[in-house]
This record gives structure tokens, C-alpha cells and sequence, in this order.
């Protein structure tokens, strides 16, 4: 067990220096790093100036490992367009997608379980089909166009709740419902396939011998056994929610981590968006990382290979 | 002592893609107060199906029709009233003890479960009872076994489990569908001496399912023997093994090896042929494509012959002697 976690974390560390690499380059292959510091109509000496302030003109490899070096004591550079550290930045932005995250993923299991549920005691019936539609309907729909909609209808049109801004828990609701829908087929999908497992199970047979009326024997004993892999896609879904709101938060300027993205696109903020990259891809190596052990934790055959 | 469950022509018909497929044909039956019925058969003779049908757990491409199904004067057809009677006078036990309990849950959770849905009371009081009805089954230790899970808990325990859970709530009738047919050898006669205690002890009935007629003898006060969905033969323990009338029940004794009479090295008996399809009607003896005295009359309607006692579905009316010997 240890020597699989320990080769799991060498790999984890590999991939991440590799991530690093590149989250590197970014700011190196847009053109010249100097010029675009500098702003435009920046003189000569300006440039120079710039140039050796910031080390430009020592190797490449020599400022890869100085640049890492820093980004190890939590030194990420200084935003170009903020003209803050990005480390507090990042912070600072932090929280709303978190938050964001954690209400979408509420939002898709509160649909998704009643859905799988019910998929799954009348399977094969119309219920089955309509419960399987609503759900492939979120997998269909992009993402930004259900967001188009909901905003129409509920900020302009019936004025119940904000379009854009992360300044109080209303502004939440709309990108929470359109992220929390969009994530909610694998879910349902899951929970759906559980069930109908758990259903044909002895246990079940033995609850319902015993006069416990229908709906228990769902909900507790069949229920209980089938949420046990929905725990694991759980970790996996919030390290996407985590990264993939770029689109979302953009789209209600919703003031987190994938909405500073987009900005630092827009504003060439390559200090920026270099950071969120590097963060968005060590959330991803780390979950994987997680569930590689939660997996060998649950499954000893894992562990051999 | 009166019929406490009465069972006049209950049909299971399972539609499937080549036709119907009647699982149960027509099956007339009682059990007393406190005795035990065994109902024998090989696999697929619908002795299964015959306890889910009674205990209304049937798969839902099955469906159960019966003239009479009677459980202490409560209509069992009537499935509200049927809910009352299910888990509570009426309680079941199953053959793979490994599955039957669910792995989420602590075993005094599940002992509890029926007890205090049926009949109610503080969970204090459930669980004393669970205390006691594992005392019962021979579990030591008991109390500290209400927190444990299933997997922590070997095939025979289970089994006990199931049987202390199926008594938490005091039924009148028991019924084991096969439930030492998972066990190894020694579990299993623990298990069944279990069984025959406590149905002596506690008074209740029990049906007892099974396919091993060695196990019959020891327990049953009645056997029905069914064979392709439907009786051939039913009467007293000693009627079916002193006099099978029979020619299905004969070679079904027959094939029972027996230490010191069946010589070592000879082949176990067999009876030759195969089950008919179940899927649609079958005229005549369900038996008559493998019963060596198979003949014309066979073909037609066969009447249902003997006493209340002991009955038998066959067109000869006497013993068959001369089948002695040939199945082996």
C-alpha cells in the first residue's frame, strides 16, 4: 500500500513540474515578455530597463528554476493590469468559486438522486424515460445558452434575481443552477445504475419479507448501497466545477477564479492567467492523486498494479 | 387444530417471449397450526415461487392468482390487509444468508426494523427483545452483536440472524425457503436441529422448503411433493416414506443414498428424461414424459386419488412395486 502511494505521489510530482513547464512558457511564447510589460509606446530604455529588472536576459533554464523557486515560497509575480501580487489576488477570488462549486454541486445532487431514484424503481417505464430525458437534456443544453435563458427569464424579464456580480448569496442562484444542471447527468446516470443494482439485491428481498412498507425499503435499504460510488464522482465533479467555470463566471461576471481567467486573457495579464493555469492544474493532480488512494483504500486488488 | 393458512388453486404465470410460463399450476394446500409442511421438489418445480407467491414478494413479471388464500381468516389476496399479516405473523427466511442482510447496516438495525414497524414501542424495548431473540437462536454474547455488520459475521451466524429476525416479531408462520442449502455439513445440522427446537418450543408452523428429501425425514410432520409446478403427492411424513404411492415420489426415494443399504462406488440414482417446458399447458400427469409407467390413460385428465390424509395425483390407484430398482 505504501509503495503504491508512494509511486502515485513521484508521478503526482512529475506531472506537476511538467505543468509547471508549461504553465511557464506561457508567459515566454506570447511574444516579447519585456515589450508587452512595458505597455505600448514604451521608449527603448524603457524596455532595457524592464529587461534587466526582471532578469530577462539571463538562460531560459536559469529563469525557469528562479521563477519556480519563488512560485514554491507562494511568490507568483505581480498582476500587469491589477498591479497586485497575484498570490493575493488569487485569494481574494478564491472563495467565490469555491462557494460557487459547492452550490452547484448541492443543486445537481438534490436533482440528480430523486431522479436516479425514480428512474430506477420504474425502470423501463415512462417515468424511467422522462426522469433520463430531463437529465440528458442538461448533458445536450450548453452551458451558456441555459444561462442566456435563465437570465432572460428570471433578471430581465420576471426581475426575481441579479444577472451579474458575486455581491450577495442571490447573485449565486442563476450561475449555481446552470452549472449544478449541467453536472447533473453523470449523477443521475450513477445513481440510477446503483439502484437498479441495489434493487435486484437480496436484502431488498429480505426488507420487503419483513412488511417494511415500499418507499423504507427504497430509501434506506436500497438507497444506502447505491450512494457509495456517488461519493467518489463527487471528488472528481468539484475539481472540474473548480476549474471549468471559466464560462459561467464570465458569463454573470461572477468575481472567482474563472472569471479572473477570462479577464486576464482580455487584459494579456500573463502573470495571471500563468498562476490560475498552474493552481486549476495542481487542483486536478491532486484529486487524482486523492482518488487513486481513496480507490487503493477501497479496493485491495488496486494496490498490486 | 385448524387450518392456519389455507391455499385452494394458486396459479403463478410468468409471461415470457415463447408463451406464458406457468411456474405454479393450480397447487390446493393447508398447514395447521404449529406443524411443519415440507414441500419437496427438484429446482424449477415452483416450490420457490409457491413461498414468494404466499409471502406476495413475486418478481413483477409474475403473476399470482389463487380461489383461496387464507392466513388466520385474513384474505392474503387482499394485499392491505396481506401488509399487516407480512413480517409479522407470517416471516420468512432465504437460502443464501450471505446476501440477505443488508452490508450497510448494523444487524440490531435490521433485527429492530420489523418489530417496531408492526408492533410499535420504544426502541429500548426493541432492542431487548433482539437481545433475546438472539439468546434464542444460540448467538452468545448477544448484546454486543447488535452493533456488528454482516461481513463480520460467519455464513451459520447469518443464517441465525435471519432466524431471530424472522422471530422478533412472533409469527405463527415460518417459512424457510431452502435455508441450510448454503450452509456446509455441520452448519446445516445445526441449523435444522435450530429450527426443529424452536418450532417445538415457540409452537409456530413452519413450511419448509427444500429439494433434499434426507432433510424431509427428519423434520416434516407433512411433505407435498411437487414436481414441473404442481402436487403429485402430499401426505404424512411416514405415509410419503413408509408408502409413496406416487411413481415420482417412489424413484425421488429411490435416488436418496443411504449409509450401509447404497453400496460404495455404485453411481447415485437418477431418474432419467428431463422437466417438461413449463411454458403453456400440460395435459395430463405433469410426470407421465419420464415415469416408466407411463400409458394411454396418462395422456387425459388424471384424478387426484386417497383420502384427505394422503393424496396423490395418478391414474393407478394401487402401489407400484414392480418400479422398486429400475431407476438406478
Amino acid at each position: 500500500m505504501l509503495i503504491y502511494i508512494l509511486k502515485r505521489l513521484g508521478l503526482a510530482v512529475l506531472v506537476a513540474l511538467c505543468v509547471s513547464v508549461l504553465a511557464f512558457a506561457l508567459l515566454r511564447v506570447q511574444g516579447n515578455a519585456a515589450s508587452a510589460l512595458a505597455g505600448e509606446g514604451a521608449s527603448a530604455e524603457d524596455i532595457a530597463i524592464i529587461i534587466r529588472t526582471h532578469g530577462l536576459d539571463r538562460p531560459v533554464v536559469v529563469q525557469y528554476l528562479t521563477w519556480l523557486a519563488n512560485v514554491l515560497q507562494g511568490d507568483l509575480g505581480t498582476s500587469y493590469f491589477f498591479k497586485r501580487p497575484v498570490a493575493e489576488l488569487i485569494v481574494s477570488k478564491i472563495g467565490n468559486t469555491v462557494i460557487l462549486a459547492i452550490m452547484s454541486l448541492a443543486i445537481a445532487l438534490t436533482l440528480a438522486v430523486p431522479l436516479g431514484v425514480l428512474a430506477a424503481v420504474y425502470s423501463g417505464s415512462w417515468i424511467d424515460r422522462i426522469c433520463s430525458g430531463i437529465s440528458l437534456l442538461g448533458q445536450a443544453l450548453p452551458s451558456f445558452f441555459l444561462a442566456l435563458c435563465l437570465v432572460m427569464l428570471f433578471a430581465i424579464h420576471l426581475r426575481l434575481l441579479p444577472a451579474s456580480g458575486a455581491q450577495t448569496w442571490q447573485h449565486f442562484i442563476l450561475p449555481a443552477v446552470t452549472l449544478g444542471y449541467y453536472i447533473t447527468p453523470p449523477f443521475m446516470r450513477l445513481v440510477r445504475a446503483g439502484m437498479i443494482d441495489a434493487l435486484s439485491n437480496d436484502y431488498v428481498r429480505t426488507a420487503r419479507a419483513k412488511g417494511i412498507p415500499s418507499h423504507k425499503v427504497v430509501l434506506k435499504h436500497a438507497l444506502r448501497n447505491a450512494l457509495v460510488p456517488v461519493v467518489g464522482l463527487v471528488t472528481v465533479q468539484l475539481g472540474l466545477l473548480i476549474g471549468g467555470s471559466v464560462v459561467i463566471e464570465s458569463i454573470f461576471a461572477l468575481d472567482g477564479l474563472g472569471y479572473l481567467a477570462y479577464q486576464s486573457i482580455g487584459y494579456r495579464d500573463f502573470p495571471v492567467l500563468q498562476a490560475v493555469v498552474l493552481l486549476l492544474s495542481l487542483v486536478y493532480v491532486v484529486l487524482t492523486l486523492l482518488s487513486d488512494v481513496v480507490n487503493a483504500w477501497l479496493d485491495p486488488r488496486l494496490r498490486v498494479s | 387444530m385448524g387450518a392456519l393458512l389455507t391455499v385452494d388453486d394458486l396459479r403463478v404465470d410468468i409471461a415470457t417471449p415463447r408463451g406464458t410460463l406457468r411456474a405454479v399450476r393450480g397447487l390446493t394446500f393447508s398447514v395447521n397450526a404449529g406443524e411443519t409442511l415440507c414441500i419437496v421438489g427438484e429446482s424449477g418445480c415452483g416450490k420457490s415461487m409457491t413461498s414468494l407467491a404466499l409471502m406476495d414478494l413475486l418478481p413483477r413479471v409474475a403473476k399470482r392468482s389463487a380461489a383461496t388464500l387464507n392466513f388466520a381468516d385474513t384474505d392474503l389476496s387482499d394485499r392491505r390487509k396481506a401488509r399487516r399479516i407480512r413480517g409479522n405473523q407470517m416471516a420468512m427466511i432465504f437460502q443464501e444468508p450471505m446476501t440477505a442482510l443488508n452490508p450497510a447496516f448494523p444487524i440490531g438495525d435490521q433485527l429492530t426494523e420489523a418489530y417496531l414497524h408492526h408492533k410499535g414501542g420504544s426502541r429500548a424495548a426493541a432492542r431487548a427483545r433482539a437481545v433475546e431473540m438472539l439468546d434464542l437462536v444460540g448467538i452468545g454474547s448477544p448484546a454486543e452483536r447488535l452493533g456488528q455488520y454482516p461481513h463480520q459475521l460467519s455464513g451459520g451466524l447469518r443464517q441465525r440472524v435471519m432466524i431471530a429476525m424472522a422471530l422478533m416479531t412472533d409469527p405463527k408462520l415460518l417459512i424457510a425457503d431452502e435455508p441450510t442449502t448454503a450452509l456446509d455439513v455441520t452448519i446445516q445440522a445445526q441449523i435444522l436441529r435450530l429450527l426443529r427446537d424452536l418450532q417445538q418450543k415457540l409452537g409456530i408452523a413452519v413450511i419448509f422448503i427444500t429439494h433434499d428429501l434426507g432433510l424431509v425425514s427428519r423434520i416434516a410432520d407433512r411433505v407435498m411433493v411437487m414436481y414441473a409446478g404442481a402436487m403429485v403427492e402430499e401426505g404424512t411424513a411416514a405415509q410419503i416414506f413408509g408408502a409413496p404411492r406416487h411413481p415420482y415420489t417412489q424413484a425421488l426415494i429411490e435416488c436418496i443414498p443411504q449409509p450401509g443399504r447404497t453400496a460404495r462406488g455404485t453411481p447415485l440414482g437418477t431418474i432419467p428424461g428431463v422437466v417438461p417446458s413449463l411454458v403453456g399447458q400440460i395435459e395430463g400427469c405433469v410426470f407421465r414424459s419420464r415415469c416408466p409407467l407411463a400409458r394411454r390413460e396418462c395422456e387425459s385428465h388424471v384424478p387426484t386419488r386417497g383420502a384427505e390424509g394422503h393424496r396423490w395425483v395418478c391414474v393407478d390407484d394401487a402401489p407400484a412395486p414392480a418400479l422398486e430398482g429400475t431407476t438406478r
